[in-house]
C-alpha cells in the first residue's frame, strides 16, 4: 500500500493507483485518491484490457478527462499496475513516473 | 466485394513465395487459362483475368484529363510492334505522370485480381527468372490487399487514406480497416509495403478487442508498446486506424502526437 501511495502521490492529479489481478478480475491493492464513480468499471475495463497473455505488457489509454496507465509485471504476468490520473499537459510526465515506478517495482521482486 | 472474396485474395497473396519471380496461373478444368499473377521478388507486377473486361488504357484514359484513347492508342501501337514497355514509354513521352501510371496500375491489378479470385480453378506456381519491370511500377501484398479491400467501398478507403496521409509522419507507418468488417484486412495503408500481412492483420485484431472493452469506459486512443515497437489505435466512425513507430523514444514520440490528436467520433 505504502508504494501505492507513493506513486498516487507523485503522478500530478493522479485519480487511483492499483493492482489488479488478471486472472480472478479482483483488485488487490488500491489507493484512491479521488472517488470518482468511474473508478470500478476503469479498473474492470483495466482487468479486461490485460486478461489476455498476448497483450502488451505497458498500454496507454487516452479518454477525453483521463489517462489510464496499464504496467503488466513479468514476474507475475496476472498482477497488473493500473494508475489513473486526470488529463492535462503533462502525460508524458504522468506516463515517465508510473513506468520508472513499475521497472522499480519489477526489479524488486 | 464480399469476405470469402476478400480473403481467397488474401490467401492468394500469401502462396507467393518470399522473393521469388514467377507466375501464380489460374487454369480451368477444361485447359483455359482463367488468369495470371506475375510477381518479380516477391512484389506484384501485373493481374490478368480473361472474365475482367477493363484495359489499362481506359483507366489511364480516365484518370489524366490531358491524355486521349487516339494519342494512347498511338503509342500502344508502337510499342505492341517494337516490344517496348507501353508504361514506361508513356512517361518517357511526357503523356502520363509516374504516379499517374502507378495509380492506374494498382487499380487494373486489383480490379482484375478481384475477377480472378472468383473463379472456380487451381492456381498453380510458375517460377520464372524475373519480368524486368520497373521497382516503382510494383505493389507490395500489402498494398495490392488494401486496393482490392477498397474496391469494396471506395468512399470509405479514400476518406481513410486521406486521414493516414495527414497523420503519418517520416519514419512511422499507418493502416485503416473497417470495422463492422469480418477480416481484418486493410482498407488503406501508408508505409505498410514491408510490413507481413499477417503481422497486420493480428495487430488489428488486438486493437479491435483493446477498443471493444476501451470504449465502455470513454477511451479515444489506446497506445501500446511492443518490444521497440509503439503501437496507436482509435476508431473514428467505421474504420478503426493503427499507427506505428519505432526507433528511439517511440512511445513518447506516439504519446505526444496522438495526444494532441483530434478525433472524429460519430
Amino acid at each position: 500500500m505504502t508504494r501505492l501511495i507513493e506513486i498516487a502521490d507523485a503522478v500530478p492529479d493522479c485519480v487511483v493507483a492499483a493492482w489488479v489481478d488478471t486472472r480472478t478480475g479482483a483488485v488487490r491493492e488500491q489507493h484512491v485518491v479521488h472517488d470518482a464513480s468511474f473508478v470500478g468499471p476503469a479498473l474492470e475495463a483495466a482487468t479486461e484490457v490485460m486478461r489476455s497473455r498476448e497483450r502488451p505488457p505497458r498500454m496507454v489509454l487516452l479518454s477525453a478527462r483521463h489517462v489510464h496507465m496499464f504496467h503488466r509485471m513479468v514476474s507475475d504476468p496476472h498482477r497488473v499496475l493500473v494508475v489513473i490520473c486526470e488529463r492535462s499537459a503533462n502525460i508524458g510526465l504522468a506516463v515517465a513516473l508510473v513506468r520508472s515506478f513499475a521497472e522499480a517495482e519489477a526489479a524488486a521482486a | 466485394m464480399n469476405p470469402p472474396a476478400e480473403l481467397e485474395v488474401l490467401h492468394v497473396l500469401e502462396r507467393m513465395p518470399p522473393d521469388a519471380s514467377g507466375a501464380l496461373v489460374r487454369e480451368r478444368a477444361d485447359g483455359t487459362m482463367a488468369g495470371a499473377l506475375l510477381v518479380e521478388r516477391g512484389r506484384v507486377c501485373w493481374a490478368m483475368s480473361e472474365r475482367y473486361p477493363r484495359r489499362l488504357t481506359d483507366i489511364l484514359v480516365a484518370e489524366q484529363d490531358s491524355l486521349t484513347l487516339h494519342q494512347i492508342n498511338e503509342v500502344f501501337a508502337m510499342c505492341h510492334r517494337d516490344h517496348m514497355p507501353l508504361g514506361e514509354t508513356l512517361v518517357a513521352r511526357g503523356l502520363v505522370s509516374l504516379p499517374v501510371l502507378h495509380r492506374a496500375l494498382l487499380r487494373h491489378t486489383c480490379e482484375a485480381l478481384d475477377w480472378l479470385v472468383r473463379e472456380d480453378a487451381p492456381w498453380s506456381w510458375i517460377e520464372h527468372s524475373g519480368y524486368g519491370y520497373h521497382p516503382m511500377l510494383t505493389f507490395s501484398p500489402a498494398e495490392v490487399l488494401a486496393g482490392v479491400r477498397a474496391l469494396a467501398n471506395p468512399t470509405l478507403a479514400a476518406r481513410a487514406l486521406t486521414r493516414l496521409r495527414g497523420l503519418v509522419r517520416d519514419g512511422q507507418r499507418g493502416f485503416a480497416v473497417e470495422r463492422s468488417s469480418m477480416s481484418k484486412v486493410p482498407l488503406a495503408q501508408v508505409g505498410c509495403e514491408g510490413v507481413d500481412l499477417v503481422a497486420l492483420a493480428d495487430l488489428a485484431v488486438q486493437a479491435e478487442e483493446v477498443m471493444a472493452v476501451a470504449t465502455t469506459i470513454d477511451i479515444e486512443i489506446a497506445l501500446a508498446e511492443l518490444g521497440g515497437l509503439a503501437c496507436a489505435s482509435w476508431a473514428e466512425d467505421n474504420i478503426l486506424f493503427v499507427l506505428l513507430c519505432d526507433g528511439e523514444l517511440a512511445f513518447n514520440r506516439l504519446l505526444a502526437q496522438v495526444a494532441a490528436m483530434k478525433i472524429f467520433l460519430p
